[in-house]
């Protein structure tokens, strides 16, 4: 096994330990339980912009680990919607785990330190929802190898309510061979959803709201 | 000196400053902030620290960075650090970068006593 496949697999162990020590079942975790395990480990979480002052969003970062900014470990995480916001806070809580030793502040750019990057985007999808759950989730839908689809990820990710994003559920569905490599769409998840479950109901207020505020 | 003191200073020292050392009355900077006349006085005096929404906005006023309000000795030491990993990031992300260690650091200041 290669240096990077034992680091990898690592991360897989480690996110299943802090699960446990988490007391997290399932395949969903909220901002609330984050909020629990970082007051936990004492980082503290600010987000970007910081509410009331008037500052640009983040052009392309997502989240910035910093070891010990003023004698405490933080994290700064971009305003994002609850999966992406789930997930930076899970990947970041990687680099404190492993990495905090190290000099200076993580995720600033992408090739920095490859391994480490990839090692945190393992453990923040295993610890959101673990492949073996996943696999159980699927064979459960009578999904086999190879037989997974667009549509199956739809039903897997509303049955279980799960805080990994479409693209991840993909991605994992193709590298663990659910999937015939390349077969699952990039996008138009959200679109897919609405066309086997209906308009979900913030869409229907929306659209309500703007219906009422055009007649009157 | 105390932080709320050296702060209370500098918004004295820019706002006599402003406008190429014609300076500004308390009355004129707290109309221009949308606060109570007295406010300005009684940061000056330390007898109210300002709050960080009110050190942003002095800043912004004034074309200072935040950082410019506290003592020098007590500015962002990860900031280093920070600008050395952050090659290859995009101009805007550094720049907020730097904004949230300046705050971070105002914020940290103006919790002490």
């Amino acid at each position: 096994m290669s240096e990077r496949s034992e680091y990898y697999k690592k991360m897989v162990t480690l996110a299943h330990e802090q699960r446990a020590l988490f007391d997290i079942s399932g395949a969903r975790i909220t901002r609330t339980e984050f909020r629990k395990i970082y007051k936990h480990y004492g980082i503290s979480i600010d987000q970007w912009p910081i509410a009331g002052l008037d500052r640009k969003a983040f052009k392309k970062l997502r989240g910035v680990y910093f070891p010990d900014l003023h004698g405490a470990p933080s994290v700064l995480v971009a305003r994002l919607p609850d999966e992406p916001y789930i997930f930076t806070l899970a990947h970041e809580l990687k680099h404190h785990l492993m990495d905090r030793d190290s000099v200076g502040a993580f995720c600033l750019t992408q090739v920095q330190d490859e391994m480490k990057e990839i090692g945190a985007e393992v453990f923040a999808a295993e610890f959101i929802y673990p492949t073996i759950e996943f696999h159980d989730d699927l064979s459960k839908m009578d999904i086999t190898k190879g037989s997974c689809t667009a549509r199956d990820i739809v039903v897997l990710k509303h049955q279980t309510a799960t805080s990994l994003s479409y693209a991840a559920l993909a991605k994992r569905a193709e590298f663990t061979g659910f999937a015939p490599e390349g077969s699952l769409p990039k996008s138009g998840w959200k679109k897919l959803e609405e066309n086997i479950y209906g308009e979900p109901d913030y869409k229907r207020i929306q659209r309500l709201r703007s219906l009422r505020k055009n007649l009157s | 000196m105390d932080v709320s003191t050296y702060v209370g200073e500098r918004i004295k020292e820019f706002r006599t400053s402003y406008n190429g050392g014609k300076g500004l009355s308390q009355e004129e900077l707290a109309t221009k902030l949308g606060i109570a006349t007295n406010t300005v006085s009684r940061w000056e005096k330390a007898v109210y620290k300002p709050k960080l929404k009110d050190i942003d906005d002095l800043a912004k006023f004034f074309g200072k960075p935040i950082s410019s309000f506290f003592p020098e000795e007590n500015t962002p030491a990860p900031l280093a650090g920070l600008m050395r990993a952050a090659q290859g990031l995009h101009q805007d992300d550094i720049e907020a970068l730097t904004q949230f260690a300046q705050i971070k650091s105002a914020q940290n200041q103006l919790r002490k006593k």
